[in-house]
């Protein structure tokens, strides 16, 4: 009976190693014709070059952007994957390293990711298109004077109000402190209209772009960061945390019920239905809205935490996502082909502007009202007067954001009070920091 | 005689081979590897790796109640989810064994939500909680339906208790089916005209000719429930406030999205033998209840 068992095991073993072998030496064959194929993107044989992101509404025109790609490199094939959602692209993307299937092009979020995935990463400074980075855009994917990435856009989030509700309800200009936000709403209220719609449910909307102000408020946020993890500064007690919580209190006051568990999805259809003034959104909800109501007199203004008019005055702006080519990748000179081609052709010039409507991160690139639509062009007017406050949430310890996002739904819950809320932030930092 | 031997080993090779195969390809190597990961600090992508001991598991029991949290409400959900799955699929199953007309239409109804995936099963019922039954509150009035549902800790909870009952009481059903029908029709006759009542039958004829089929549910819904990850992803994504947090949600986000794949996998694996241990109590318990007509 054992040696039954051992024979069987042992047989196994031996079917296993050679399976094992065979993968193996495929894999070798593969790099070494790969090595061989030169590195020109016109001549030689066909490579093909994976990309793998995760925005999902620009499916569409990458398709056709590929077409015309490949009709002008006929050497090179794109083969684009996409897998939308923050977390579950960052769980795809492991996988797909981990299996051998590595992508040649792939996203970034840029500070505490571009640590993280550094060494897979491609140095990419002496590519054309570095020098016209609009410099906001370049610092998440600069490192020691390197840049390891090409930002895809621009995004700009605040509050996305409905410019005739607002009217109707008698306010003339957009609030710029919270007491006067508390005015809108409150005359948003006595004309029948819901003031704010709060999809709280979404994690993404509290603890990475909401909670960012309250960081991008600290007088030195880079200081600030490097004391959280130090141990030297404390969130406890912190007066830009209190007033952003001031800030949420009151949007909860004056917004719509339930809403921890109201999502994106839904307060996009309310305030596309005009049943609510505005909602905590980025400039990237103009085509969503745009799909359900089209040629809404929509504008976007900044958040505001206290009564100093100047500083709340500056737009988050982050950029969701950069494209790096892989450092271990067989075509990674096709793939910045690629890269640069995105940029620079004619085509791929209009399909960021206009198709995506994107708030192009190169000064080379124009983009008109027309184009961007108005909440980009609200955006890209506070860009260009250069008063912004960079998102700061790619700067936090990996799951942070999550854990900040359920220390508010508490908040909001009412589970605890803010002293309270204050120390379950500091403890979430806590946890996690490096 | 040696080539007897021979074409024995040789058949075993062929029909066992490739379960064997794949079973170690896809179970037993990862499984190992996991073991691996979790004395190490990996964090999913650098090719650093630096072995840590036991410091993973010193982290588990010492500093962080989030997972003790998400363990306590796992075990709170196991309970209800195993007794309720196994009290309606049983009481499905007895009552579609009697002769309805329309019983072969309600056994493919109440399997049916068992084809469906659980994660499409999770958002179809995340509508229902969230728009469905806000608008029949507010058409009936009833405060049932105007509850958060999914809003707070609470409704979360039996939010997934409901759906995850409503989708595996279908093959639990089944399962009894299978078994009851198999009670030899000469002893219920026999019952029967000793004059023991219904409920006289189901307690001392059926219950214990059946308690195979109930050794193999439990320990179906008891793994199940443990491992409950799909529903909860996507009915509530551990939220509000992580109040529904699974251990496999928590398992996942510990390695996907704090990056702390070492740690992750200690805790699966911690999980893992918690779970094994459970099962081979129950496993243990109800066969020695089984008995033979």
């Amino acid at each position: 009976m054992n040696k039954k068992r051992s024979m069987v095991i042992l047989s196994v073993l031996l079917v296993m190693s050679m399976l094992l072998a065979a993968c193996g030496g495929k894999n070798n064959a593969n790099n070494a014709a790969n090595g061989n194929s030169g590195n020109s993107g016109k001549s030689g044989a066909v490579k093909t070059v994976k990309v793998f992101q995760f925005k999902t509404e620009i499916v569409e025109g990458l398709n056709e952007l590929k077409v015309e790609f490949e009709k002008e490199y006929p050497n090179i094939k794109l083969d684009i994957q996409t897998v939308g959602g923050g977390a579950d692209y960052a769980a795809a993307l492991k996988t797909k390293f981990a299996s051998g299937d590595a992508p040649d092009i792939f996203s970034n979020g840029g500070f505490a990711e571009l640590d993280m995935w550094q060494d897979k990463i491609e140095d990419l400074s002496d590519q054309a298109w570095v020098k016209d980075l609009v410099p906001l855009a370049a610092e998440p994917m600069t490192k020691d004077g390197k840049v390891y990435g090409m930002p895809m856009n621009l995004e700009g989030i605040g509050y996305v109000y409905n410019k005739d509700l607002f009217a109707k309800a008698g306010i003339t200009e957009t609030p710029k402190t919270i007491t006067e936000l508390e005015e809108a709403a409150k005359k948003l209220q006595a004309a029948g209209i819901t003031p704010f719609g709060n999809a709280y449910q979404e994690w993404w909307l509290l603890g990475n772009q909401g909670i960012s102000t309250a960081f991008a408020r600290q007088d030195n946020v880079d200081e600030f960061i490097k004391g959280l993890n130090e141990g030297t500064q404390t969130i406890v007690g912190n007066q830009q945390f209190k007033d952003w919580s001031n800030l949420l209190n009151l949007t909860v006051k004056y917004g719509q019920k339930n809403p921890l568990t109201t999502d994106a999805n839904t307060h996009l259809a309310l305030f596309a239905n005009s049943e609510i003034g505005m909602m905590q959104e980025g400039n990237w909800a103009q085509t969503l809205i745009d799909n359900i109501t089209p040629g809404m007199n929509i504008g976007m203004f900044p958040m505001p935490i206290d009564d100093n008019a100047e500083k709340n005055d500056k737009l988050t702006v982050g950029i969701p996502a950069n494209l790096v080519v892989n450092k271990d990748s067989a075509s990674k000179e096709e793939a910045k082909i690629f890269l640069n081609w995105l940029v620079t052709s004619d085509m791929g010039k209009e399909y960021i502007v206009k198709k995506w409507k994107f708030i192009p991160a190169l000064t080379t690139i124009p983009a008109s009202a027309e184009d961007i639509g108005m909440l980009g062009a609200d955006v890209k007017k506070y860009v260009d007067e250069n008063k912004v406050y960079g998102l700061q949430s790619s700067k936090f310890p990996d799951g942070v954001t999550q854990e900040f996002a359920s220390a508010i739904q508490e908040l909001i819950a009412g589970k605890t009070d803010v002293n309270g809320w204050m120390t379950n932030m500091q403890a979430a930092w806590d946890k996690l920091k490096k | 005689m040696r080539s007897r031997k021979l074409s024995h080993y040789g058949q075993q090779f062929f029909f066992v081979g490739p379960a064997v195969l794949f079973f170690t390809l896809v179970m037993i190597i990862p499984f190992l590897m996991g073991m691996y990961y979790s004395f190490t600090d990996w964090n999913g992508v650098s090719g650093e790796v630096t072995w840590v001991g036991f410091d993973n598991f010193a982290k588990i029991f010492s500093g962080d109640p989030d997972f003790w949290k998400s363990f306590w409400f796992t075990v709170r959900f196991t309970v209800l989810g195993v007794v309720l799955t196994n009290l309606v699929g049983f009481f499905l199953a007895y009552f579609l064994t009697k002769p309805l007309k329309s019983r072969n239409v309600l056994r493919t109804v109440f399997f049916m939500p068992n084809i469906i995936g659980g994660l499409l099963l999770g958002f179809i019922w995340q509508f229902i909680f969230i728009k469905g039954f806000s608008t029949l509150g507010d058409m009936t009035g009833w405060s049932f339906f105007q509850l958060p549902w999914l809003g707070d800790a609470t409704t979360g909870f039996w939010a997934i208790v409901m759906v995850f009952v409503w989708q595996y009481s279908g093959y639990l059903m089944v399962i009894y089916i299978a078994s009851l029908s198999n009670v030899s029709k000469e002893v219920l006759e026999a019952a029967e005209i000793d004059g023991a009542s219904h409920f006289q039958v189901l307690r001392s004829i059926i219950a214990p000719l059946i308690m195979p089929a109930v050794t193999v549910s439990l320990f179906l819904a008891i793994s199940w429930s443990f491992k409950m990850f799909d529903l909860n992803l996507s009915l509530t994504k551990g939220g509000p406030f992580k109040s529904t947090e699974s251990v496999a949600l928590n398992i996942y986000n510990e390695a996907f999205l704090n990056n702390r794949y070492g740690l992750g996998t200690a805790k699966a694996l911690l999980f893992f033998v918690i779970v094994a241990i459970i099962s081979l109590i129950q496993v243990r318990i109800t066969k020695s209840k089984e008995v033979e007509a």
